[in-house]
């Protein structure tokens, strides 16, 4: 992998030079034409070109850049510096005056109970849903990769639920939790299982909400595990089977520590979207959250619910900000440096 | 980089450019106030305009019905009213008011629920409709007495009653007929007793359900608390809500939810519509829903009474119609006319007949749906006995949740129902410390 990049590091450099060798050459012909100027014009006529040339640069560049520029600043950027801004409020959401609190929301979300509870929720969450759509993920994979009938219609069963709308997953599996006369009531009946109460128990209706995220999940980490798994070279695997190693030795052997940066680059990727991407089950199945207030979450409700605090929901939402942040600039520095494979 | 004078003040216009920017459209944190705002308005001076627009969530699908409504109105008074979907619910509504606001794109009249005015009137959102309505010729003393007064905060009303409900009792006449019972229940009492046979009959797997934390049972169950003489709070005294009447009623339900009753997992509607619980307190609103999908006889009556033998324990709810504070006067008069036609004698019949909603006008003539629906007449008989809701579950931000929660945990686990409630009624304290105490105490 480290090869390639630096292989191909220099090539914009390169391109770049003969770019502006050639924009040189004819200038320099014309001058070698006329008869010698002394050196104060000469110096006049270069700077006159180099401002010429960097003003030509400049307007090219806001030109095809500036329209992107100006809609990153307007959507992100001041967005974000508006929130950061909202965040050291005491601000009811629409209410005409605010007070300034200085780092105050930051403090209550880090020191109070409730605040503590959402860092708890968000720690087993997430720990759920990404051990369990990948641990899952792996297994179907490695048995999709196998040469099995119906392989392609199965990939494409196993991949669906990843692209079907939250909302409608969460609608369906809230009928299916349902202890009274959904499905797995009935399934849990067949092994004289009593449905528990889902909705009831804050401790299970967390539960619930990583069972139908890994669900929702599971498709694409398979998906990704099969590319992995598919470019793992056949002829290690044989050399393998030839030394007599079983199944479970060459998979842990060979064929898990070749994938590991597609472990690493799942691992990654799943906490981020099991931060971020699981408000709409979370929403639509405990709308007032009940044991299930993860971070994301919990900046819904506390703007947008019953407490309407605009600004200390600001706060979370810098927190979570800086957290992905945080989980983003790990993944770019270790991807690029610690794993790979030779 | 070295940074000096000539190289920082580039960054430093930068940042102190992006923070005006910033500032200029948050909202005010000078200290000041709003209150120069709410100067006093000569209504005989203001000319009506010529259109207004309504942000609704269409209560109870009730879309084509404002329209017809809208259209009655515009030909009587030439008003042009432009119906605005603002929601998929009130909750919704009320958001997209909230963050409206000094856009310049607010609604003229708005559809805010009980749970969800009382934030928008802090937000110095919303005008007083008294005078306004006074000057646009609106009747109110022929609304539904509990209903408007519902809207009254420190002399002054914030809204009218329009797309209003009540809970009431439901129950399977089919099982009743079973189990042998010949009378409804009228109190708490009879419904144990009611119930107790229920269970021995074995007609259904609960007698009774309550309502899970999000199907809003501090609402339906205020009607207990207040059988026993307690209650959320008595406005901003919170004390209620771990007085020994509260804790007394709360203690029997916790009882029955062991014994004869059950929580619902989903909406209780379904669990009764589908004859799992045989009996239930639910809205008014979902009659016409429960009467769809019941396959058996559906029976309505009064919500019982408590011990202490109080009539008036029925809580009002739903949404009402509000003025935008941010509208010009002319708009916000034309929009008292339009407010007062919504809200007619006739307009809330029609309504009414359309949504299940209760009429919100004593004169509103429903011989018609009676005839068809003769449980409805239960439910509009029962507003003589509504009551206007307790502060601590319509007023106080969070407050609803808090109790929804609790509620949840004393019916569904073991715990001491007297230590929650006064953990509860700590919580209120904080809440309101946290969220009001500053405006509201000056």
């Amino acid at each position: 992998m480290r090869p390639q990049s630096t292989r191909s590091a220099p090539n914009p450099r390169g391109g770049c030079a003969i770019a502006v060798g050639t924009e040189h050459a004819p200038a320099r012909g014309n001058d070698a034409g006329s008869p010698a100027p002394d050196q104060a014009q000469l110096e006049a006529a270069r700077k006159r070109a180099h401002r010429r040339k960097l003003s030509k640069n400049w307007s090219l560049f806001i030109l095809f850049a500036g329209p992107n520029i100006l809609l990153i600043l307007a959507f992100i950027y001041y967005p974000l510096f508006s929130n950061m801004y909202y965040s050291t409020l005491d601000w009811r959401l629409g209410a005409r005056t605010a007070t300034p609190v200085g780092l105050d929301n930051y403090i209550t979300f880090f020191t109070s109970p409730s605040g503590q509870e959402v860092w708890r929720v968000t720690g087993i969450f997430t720990l759920g849903a990404v051990a369990g759509s990948m641990i899952l993920g792996l297994l179907i994979a490695l048995v999709l990769n196998k040469r099995i009938p119906g392989r392609t219609a199965a990939r494409t069963a196993v991949f669906s639920p990843y692209v079907l709308s939250g909302v409608g997953v969460a609608l369906v599996w809230d009928f299916i939790f349902d202890p009274n006369r959904g499905a797995l009531m009935h399934l849990l009946a067949v092994f004289g299982i009593e449905s528990p109460s889902w909705k009831l128990d804050a401790d299970w209706n967390l539960v619930m909400v990583i069972i139908v995220y890994v669900w929702k999940n599971l498709g694409y980490c398979a998906v990704v595990f099969l590319a992995g798994l598919q470019s793992v070279p056949r002829d290690l695997i044989e050399a393998a089977m030839i030394d007599k190693a079983g199944a479970v030795r060459r998979f842990f052997s060979i064929v898990l520590p070749l994938l590991t940066p597609t472990v690493f680059f799942l691992l990654v990727t799943n906490i981020i979207f099991s931060m971020t991407n699981a408000f709409d089950i979370l929403r639509t199945m405990t709308p007032t959250g009940h044991g299930t207030n993860t971070i994301i979450f919990e900046i819904y409700l506390q703007s947008f619910g019953q407490y309407q605090r605009a600004g200390y929901s600001a706060a979370i939402a810098v927190v979570l900000f800086f957290t992905l942040f945080l989980i983003t600039a790990v993944q770019l520095r270790y991807v690029e440096r610690k794993v790979h494979y030779q | 980089m070295n940074i000096t004078a000539r190289t920082a003040w580039k960054p430093a216009a930068v940042f102190s450019v992006a923070a005006l920017a910033l500032t200029a459209c948050g909202p005010d944190t000078s200290g000041e106030g709003t209150a120069g705002e709410t100067e006093e308005i000569d209504w005989s001076e203001v000319e009506p305009a010529e259109s207004i627009t309504f942000w609704t969530n269409h209560p109870g699908g009730s879309q084509d019905v404002e329209q017809e409504l809208i259209d009655e109105f515009t030909e009587e008074t030439g008003i042009e009213v432009e119906l605005v979907t603002s929601g998929a619910n009130y909750e919704e509504t009320s958001q997209r008011f909230q963050t409206a606001q000094g856009t310049g794109d607010v609604g003229d009249v708005v559809v805010l629920s009980d749970a969800t005015w009382f934030t928008n009137y802090l937000n110095d959102a919303l005008i007083p409709v008294d005078d306004v309505l006074e000057a646009a010729e609106v009747d109110v003393s022929g609304y539904v007495e509990a209903l408007y007064e519902d809207y009254l905060y420190e002399d002054s009303h914030y809204g009218v009653p329009y797309a209003r409900s009540t809970p009431l009792f439901y129950y399977n006449a089919d099982h009743y007929e079973e189990a042998g019972i010949e009378d409804v229940p009228t109190t708490w009492e009879e419904v144990e007793e009611v119930s107790q046979q229920l269970m021995e009959a074995e007609v259904a797997s609960s007698a009774f359900a309550f309502p899970p934390q999000d199907q809003y049972p501090a609402w339906t169950m205020a009607n207990l608390v207040w059988g026993y003489g307690g209650g959320w709070s008595d406005e901003w005294d919170f004390s209620t809500v771990s007085s020994q009447e509260t804790i007394e009623a709360l203690e029997f339900a916790q009882e029955a939810a062991g014994d004869w009753a059950s929580v619902a997992s989903g909406d209780q509607a379904d669990d009764f519509a589908a004859g799992v619980a045989s009996q239930v307190v639910q809205s008014t609103g979902s009659l016409g829903g429960i009467l769809e999908s019941a396959e058996f006889e559906v029976g309505t009556a009064f919500l019982p009474t408590g011990p202490n033998g109080e009539e008036n324990v029925v809580p009002t709810g739903g949404a009402g119609l509000m003025i935008a504070a941010e509208s010009e006067p002319e708009r916000q008069l034309a929009a008292a006319m339009f407010v007062g036609h919504m809200t007619s004698a006739e307009s809330t019949a029609k309504f009414s007949e359309a949504t299940g909603y209760v009429p919100v006008h004593q004169d509103a003539d429903m011989s018609d749906v009676y005839e068809e629906t003769p449980q409805f007449e239960t439910a509009v008989n029962q507003l003589e006995r509504t009551r206007v809701q307790d502060f601590a579950r319509v007023f106080l931000p969070g407050g609803d949740l808090e109790l929804a929660q609790t509620l949840q945990r004393i019916l569904t686990e073991d715990v001491d129902v007297a230590e929650e409630m006064e953990r509860v009624e700590g919580e209120f304290e904080s809440l309101y410390e946290r969220d009001l105490a500053a405006e509201l105490d000056g």
